[in-house]
């Protein structure tokens, strides 16, 4: 069987649907990260297979800036979710609860 | 190109000079900053090569119009205020204060670079460095857990925002082939019934919606408000907001016009629940910095009025609107940043007898809230009421409209009841804990003074900067 482009953009609709619930539901801090970075990989998918069909390398470029720069991201967000953990002891969502109405 | 080289360069030598200057002369690098910026501002209105107002660089991405000059004009006042306001807060950062100076640069450049975006890579790119700048602008007090919790929020909802936005650039690409938002204009309308398409821009929408704080994406403002650092929180308030609104302009009447036109109902019902959102949520606010948090939802809304409108007449009016904003929210800020200095909470308590400690910061206070609850003649009334104007013009083709000036106004009148409750702490609460007065720099007088007069300033004589407003507004005319 030939995999078309439709096939690619399925596999990322899924990526992206799976961070979303994934960042939805659980509840550990680097978890959340994780899904966080499938949902921008799920992009990448789509640029790249989108590019690859319409022959337009475009896309292909742009790939290349969202992966610098959610590498940047990613190293100032776990920098925080250290340095979080250090005064609390833990990862976790519930423990958020410092500012409230 | 040349002012945003220019801000580039200065955060890297703010950066490097935290190496060699005496921990006692730190503040003196704020100052040479706020300088620096003050002499790029000057240059700019000189009007020699570093803002010209037309050419276009990096193959289209990067335009250079009136509005990306009004724009980039509006955010290096921002920066300045915000830098006089780290200076006095800097001795509440445990650690590296050049590094926040040069860290408001850096995300000012962003903002620059965001003010002349003509590109879904530069979008992407000039968004990402504002937002990441703002993680660690956010997070800076890493001893408090407030700071670093907000942090986090801010982390997690950011990141989810931008995962949004590069799916949707993802899908408008795909189908259209474009990125550029002139070439997208062209070819947009025959994908007006493409599902795929339309799920992009919406998309793009979600994601330019977070950094304006709309509802449904206003949940972290009220947090990352009150635990940020105050200049953080003031500059979140005025340069990433504005930031977000040049882009969803840009993106909207750019480069998607033709479907802009058929989403008016989508704008009316997100800019009406935000305005009430806001209003309602702030009510039973204590704490300050939470209570401008809500507030800059209601003014989110406010300025989606102007977006809502699809006429030029809003444009201008929105962006007469946030220069009004600018100079409000500054002056706000910078009075909570003086009182709360030495204090470990920013409960509306803190400032009791402000109007026997600090005259000044109390009269600064309490134009600010005036301008905020849009009562003339301060800058706020009038762009309130530029807005719904712009919104009445178009009633005629659409009720919704007045639906949704009726919205704004009962919105208006909520608001009176927590903007004159700050007001009623200053002067008529009962127990005033501390009653030393506050002395004040030379530096941030002069800061606090250009905020007043702006407030007047825009409030009195309005037609100066309404024309700058409707020739920067005129790009989307053509």
């Amino acid at each position: 069987m030939h995999a078309g482009l439709e096939h690619y953009l399925t596999v990322s609709f899924l990526l992206f649907s799976l961070g979303l619930l994934g960042v939805i539901l659980r509840r550990n801090l680097l978890v959340i990260y994780m899904s966080l970075e499938l949902m921008l990989n799920a992009a990448n998918l789509a640029l790249v297979s989108f590019s690859r069909f319409n022959d337009n390398l475009n896309g292909q470029v742009l790939v290349f800036f969202i992966i610098t720069v959610a590498a940047a991201e990613v190293s100032v967000g776990l920098a925080l979710i250290v340095a979080l953990y250090r005064r609390r002891q833990s990862a976790h969502v519930e423990d958020l609860t410092t500012m409230k109405l | 190109m040349t002012l945003e080289v220019c801000v580039m360069a200065l955060g890297v030598v703010l950066m490097l000079a935290d190496f060699w200057l005496p921990a006692d002369r730190k503040k003196f690098a704020g100052y040479a900053a706020v300088a620096a910026l003050a002499g790029l501002l000057f240059l700019s209105f000189g009007g020699c090569g570093c803002c010209s107002l037309s050419g276009t660089a990096f193959n289209g991405m990067f335009v250079e119009d009136g509005l990306a000059v009004f724009f980039k004009r509006f955010f290096l006042i921002a920066a300045i205020l915000v830098l006089f306001m780290a200076v006095e807060f800097s001795d509440r950062i445990a650690g590296g204060v050049s590094e926040y100076y040069s860290l408001i640069v850096f995300a000012l450049s962003g903002m620059l670079f965001a003010a002349s975006a003509n590109d879904f890579t530069m979008l992407f790119v000039s968004i990402e460095l504002i937002t990441i700048t703002f993680y660690i602008l956010t997070s800076f007090q890493r001893g408090r857990l407030v700071s670093l919790e907000a942090g986090v929020k801010y982390l997690i909802l950011g990141a989810l925002s931008s995962s949004f936005l590069v799916f949707g650039i993802a899908l408008v690409w795909g189908t259209t082939g474009k990125l550029n938002f002139n070439e997208l204009a062209a070819v947009a309308a025959q994908f007006e019934s493409n599902k795929i398409f339309l799920i992009g821009v919406l998309f793009i929408l979600v994601g330019l919606g977070f950094k304006i704080a709309a509802f449904p994406f206003q949940i972290w403002a009220p947090d990352v408000y009150q635990g940020a650092p105050t200049p953080t929180t003031a500059f979140l308030a005025v340069g990433s907001k504005a930031a977000g609104f040049v882009l969803l302009l840009r993106v909207l009447f750019t480069a998607v016009p033709t479907v802009t036109a058929h989403w008016a109902n989508l704008l009316i019902v997100i800019s009406g629940i935000t305005i009430l959102y806001g209003n309602l949520c702030a009510l039973p606010q204590r704490n300050l910095k939470r209570l401008l948090g809500y507030s800059s939802i209601a003014h989110a809304g406010y300025l989606l009025l102007g977006v809502a409108a699809l006429s030029t007449s809003g444009q201008s009016a929105l962006l007469y609107y946030l220069a009004g904003y600018l100079f409000t929210v500054c002056a706000a800020f910078t009075v909570i940043c003086l009182v709360t200095r030495h204090l470990d909470n920013d409960d509306l308590s803190a400032l009791a007898g402000l109007n026997r400690r600090s005259p000044l910061l109390a009269a600064t206070m309490t134009l600010a809230m005036v301008s905020l609850a849009g009562i003339p003649p301060l800058a706020g009334f009038f762009g309130k009421f530029l807005l719904l104007k712009s919104v009445l013009e178009q009633g005629a083709a659409n009720p919704g409209y007045y639906c949704l000036a009726f919205t704004a106004l009962a919105g208006v009148v909520i608001s009176f009841y927590y903007y004159f409750g700050v007001i009623r702490a200053i002067y008529w609460s009962k127990a005033a804990a501390d009653v030393s007065p506050i002395s004040l720099s030379g530096p941030i007088k002069v800061a606090l003074w250009i905020c007043i007069a702006g407030m007047f300033w825009l409030g009195l004589f309005p037609s100066k900067a309404l024309n700058l407003a409707t020739e920067a507004a005129s790009v989307f005319a053509k």
